[in-house]
């Protein structure tokens, strides 16, 4: 049994707890409103830099990507989203090197989860916040992420280059 | 009574024009039944008008609360999106459900409306727009209104549902309790303003409304009336019976079409009731802000119609229950029946004993000044 | 005229679903139609002019005892269910009993009914209740009242007494 004076002290508490939850709402009320009005807005529409709506492998200038194909995101991807098809290539002297072909990602099957960038070792993959991805067949979503012709990127610039003796693609 | 300012933009001129030709052209009992359809008429489409506009409102002030805009395709600023909503929600299929009881299950809705209508005759509108003044009025209030939560059992538990029949146990549980505190917060009223007649209530709050005759008593029961009144319509942090994340929708989880219309209109409309009947016992109804002496000042106030300043203070009410669901977690149940009976009714029965002392003791504003 | 209709509409709606709640089948159909009794009761309250009646069989029977029968008819098992018919003796019984019980009510209405029958003109004001309940002249009901009040409180203490022991 609690005593009187707990009693009173508990509820003058209680009120006190209330009037407080009150005032932080009543500054909220005032709070500038954060809707965003998409399609009316869509040219100074500002997306957090950090959303993960796509995921791309960015080339530089010269058309050079920094996939390895090691099919290490392949791996760790939770449901198959990523495929990496290598080809093998023989370098100048004569070694075989596995290189990239083609970098097969599903959209429609991404959870978003980023395991991929995470986990890959030469930053070749990246999430980008373009969210506009609607298509009218999921076939659209299957995208190829490797450019045309383009190549892997250099480790040194010292390096020996390897030279491609690539067949022409399939589409 | 005696109202010796102008009043232009009364209804009154209009009721007396309409009664007085009727008089003079029709036998009485015609004339009689004629008015009572045209009140009616008259009662239900304020209703139906008053919980178009509550929802709309509602919806713009959860917005705001929520940093969001709120509706706003319909019409400028969304003022037609509740027309829209009625529209669609006329339109749309009562689902029958096939294994409930069929006659209770369908006779539920009405006895929410039928509640929430018998209620909403009573409030004093404006000066002159009373639908039922009977000299028991604020008792009147509470009987009608407990009919509610026989609709609310019935549906639950003739839903055959287990969400709907938790719902319903909860709903009637919730309205048992509460509607003590909300009975005695009004009582307390009673026993300053010393009638029960809501029509007397107002005049006697012409000069200072009851919530500051009554001072500490009164803030005291106009407090809990609040907060009983927000459990009873089931809303705010009270919402329990429908409570959207653990019973889907509560007792009316089978329902759809119109019927669900019904629901939804009454609870509005409940909500709109209590403010009504707060504004009308604690802040002097559709009475304008008048001091006593100064009479240029109170016939500036006259200018706004009684009706205006009836809206006004209703929808500061309303706007103070949306205020306060959008601040508060749902309580638990438990947590929901200790505020009752270990908090709200001791409180009250102490603050009915201090308010009869003041009035006995002549402590109250309108005995001091 | 119009007070009449009104009455004989709202006597039929008693009569009438007086006996769907001692033959309806289901428990919680029962309770409802008892709720239309004593709803149609409350109405010929305010068809005679006694508000205050109207308000408190409103209150109490419609709100407050008929919430607590539904109440209690939802905790019972399946409340839902028909109910097996009485045998036919009993049921034979329980008619002969009614009928009689009938018979001896409408005999002390009709008889009583002169004598005692006054309309009052005016409302009877809360006012004129509430000193009534409370005063201790003739015709006044203080006793009583409060009589009443020690038995609600004998009541409570029992239910307390049950609910303590566990």
């Amino acid at each position: 049994m609690r005593t009187f004076p707990e009693y009173i002290s508990d509820l003058f508490g209680g009120i006190k707890s209330l009037l407080t939850g009150l005032s932080v709402t009543w500054k909220e009320l005032w709070t500038k409103k954060v809707t965003q009005q998409y399609p009316e807005n869509r040219s100074t529409l500002v997306i957090s830099d950090r959303f993960r709506a796509e995921l791309v492998m960015p080339h530089d200038e010269n058309n050079e990507h920094a996939c390895t194909a090691c099919g290490i995101c392949q791996m760790n991807c939770p449901n198959g989203t990523i495929q990496v098809i290598p080809k093998m290539v023989e370098t100048e002297d004569g070694k075989k090197k596995k290189l990239l072909d083609r970098y097969v990602y599903d959209l429609g099957m991404c959870t978003f989860c980023n395991l991929c960038v995470l986990t890959c070792p030469s930053d070749a993959i990246k999430f980008t916040n373009q969210f506009e991805n609607a298509t009218f067949t999921r076939g659209k979503l299957v995208q190829q992420l490797n450019k045309e012709g383009s190549q892997l990127r250099a480790k040194k610039p010292a390096a020996p280059k390897t030279q491609i003796q690539t067949p022409p693609k399939e589409a | 009574m005696l109202q010796n300012y102008s009043q232009p933009l009364e209804f009154t001129n209009l009721t007396t024009w309409i009664d007085s030709t009727l008089g003079a052209n029709l036998p009485s009992f015609w004339s009689i039944a004629i008015e009572m359809v045209l009140v009616a008429v008259a009662l239900l489409a304020v209703y139906s008008l008053t919980a178009m506009i509550l929802i709309y409102v509602e919806r713009k002030i959860t917005a705001f609360f929520q940093a969001r805009i709120g509706p706003n395709r319909v019409g400028k600023y969304g003022i037609f999106q509740t027309v829209a909503d009625v529209i669609k929600i006329l339109l749309k299929e009562i689902i029958h459900v096939n294994k409930v009881d069929k006659f209770l299950f369908y006779a539920a809705p009405f006895f929410m409306i039928v509640a929430s209508m018998l209620t909403f005759g009573a409030i004093p509108f404006a000066q002159g727009l009373h639908a039922v003044d009977f000299n028991i009025g604020v008792f009147y209030v509470t009987a009608v209104s407990s009919l509610g939560i026989i609709g609310v059992l019935l549906a639950g538990w003739s839903s055959n549902n287990k969400y709907s029949m938790i719902g319903a146990m909860r709903s009637g549980a919730q309205f048992v309790s509460y509607e003590l505190s909300a009975g005695f917060a009004l009582m307390t009223m009673v026993v300053l303003t010393g009638t029960m007649q809501l029509s007397e209530m107002i005049e006697s709050q012409r000069f200072c409304w009851n919530i500051f005759n009554g001072h500490i008593s009164a803030i005291v029961a106009f407090i809990i009336y609040l907060i009983s009144g927000h459990a009873e319509t089931n809303r705010g942090p009270f919402d329990l019976p429908e409570a959207e994340s653990e019973l889907t929708a509560g007792y009316h989880t089978e329902y759809s079409g119109l019927q669900f219309g019904f629901f939804y209109l009454a609870e509005y409309l409940n909500m709109f009731i209590i403010a009504s009947i707060a504004a009308t016992v604690f802040l002097g109804g559709w009475m304008p802000l008048q001091v006593r002496g100064w009479d240029a000042f109170n016939q500036i106030m006259w200018y706004l119609p009684s009706y205006m300043w009836f809206t006004i203070k209703v929808f500061l009410l309303i706007f103070f229950s949306l205020w306060v669901r959008w601040s508060f977690p749902r309580l638990r149940i438990d947590q929901l029946l200790n505020l009752e009976w270990k908090y709200l009714l001791p409180i009250n029965l102490v603050n009915i004993l201090v308010m009869v002392l003041l009035v006995l003791a002549g402590w109250t504003l309108n005995d001091i000044f | 005229m119009a007070q009449q209709i009104i009455f004989y509409i709202l006597a039929i709606v008693i009569s009438v679903f007086s006996i769907m709640a001692v033959s309806s089948k289901r428990l919680i159909r029962s309770a409802t139609y008892l709720l239309f009794v004593l709803l149609a009761t409350a109405g010929l309250y305010i068809l005679l002019g006694y508000y205050y009646l109207f308000a408190v069989q409103t209150a109490v029977y419609a709100g407050g005892i008929m919430i607590l029968f539904i109440f209690a008819i939802l905790l019972t098992q399946k409340p839902g269910d028909k109910i097996a018919p009485e045998p036919m003796r009993q049921r034979l019984l329980a008619i002969a009993l009614s009928v009689i019980g009938l018979a001896f009510t409408a005999h002390i209405i009709m008889h009583n009914i002169n004598r005692v029958y006054t309309l009052m003109d005016t409302q009877i004001t809360t006012k004129h209740i509430g000193m009534t309940l409370m005063g201790t002249e003739k015709f006044q009901y203080l006793l009583p009242f409060e009589l009443i009040s020690v038995l609600l409180l004998a009541c409570i203490v029992g239910g307390i007494m049950i609910a303590r022991r566990r």
